[in-house]
């Protein structure tokens, strides 16, 4: 699933104007992907799997947004939180993670109703 | 902006299917409920707002640098090795 093109359903929250992604998933940088905007002022994101940072996260996505990402219950998705590196300390984010469908390459940044969830989870040791 | 006054136990409905109404008016809040589509999402502003400022600031530094260092010092604490 190297350098393909997600459409995200909404678009992420402040990137209105990019709504296609390209999914870069390079064994130099796994177990992180880094995701790039193509459209506007084209972000380009740092994410990794949830579960590298917190082993036991399990969160469930609304029948709403399964079906937002035309998911059927047992289909397979692949969850990212997306990191905010700040010099030597980098944080992800578990409250609002971006769940792709890798069948059809859609994508959404979910709001997670869990509020014990960090926006802002450090996950680098001092 | 459009102001509109209600009372307890008042609605307002937007395009369709939404309808927002005041249950409780109390001292320290305005309780609503929200009736909308599955489909429509509903957040608090402040919860959206911080996904706005968390999207923006991770997008401000993934240079090759940054990366390469985050990706070396995780490794590291995880004993995962570099996989090439």
């Amino acid at each position: 699933m190297n350098n393909a093109v997600i459409d995200m359903v909404s678009p992420l929250p402040g990137f209105e104007n990019c709504r296609r992604y390209v999914l870069m998933a390079a064994p130099e940088i796994a177990p992180f992907a880094r995701i790039q905007g193509l459209d506007g002022s084209k972000p380009s994101f740092l994410a990794l799997p949830p579960q590298a940072v917190v082993a036991k996260y399990e969160q469930k996505l609304s029948d709403a947004d399964r079906e937002k990402l035309d998911a059927g219950e047992r289909e397979p998705l692949l969850w990212l939180s997306i990191v905010r590196i700040d010099g030597d300390h980098a944080f992800a984010n578990l409250r609002a993670p971006l769940v792709i469908n890798p069948r059809c390459m859609l994508g959404l940044q979910v709001v997670l109703a869990d509020e014990q969830l960090s926006i802002d989870h450090p996950f680098l040791q001092d | 902006m459009l102001v509109i006054t209600r009372k307890a136990d008042e609605a307002i409905v937007i395009g369709d299917g939404i309808e927002i109404r005041v249950l409780r008016v109390g001292r320290d809040g305005v309780r609503l409920g929200i009736t909308a589509p599955a489909d429509v999402s509903i957040h608090r502003h402040e919860i959206y707002n911080a996904i706005c400022d968390a999207n923006a600031s991770a997008a401000r530094d993934t240079t090759a640098a940054s990366v390469e260092h985050l990706v070396e010092r995780f490794r590291k604490q995880t004993g995962r090795e570099p996989s090439r």
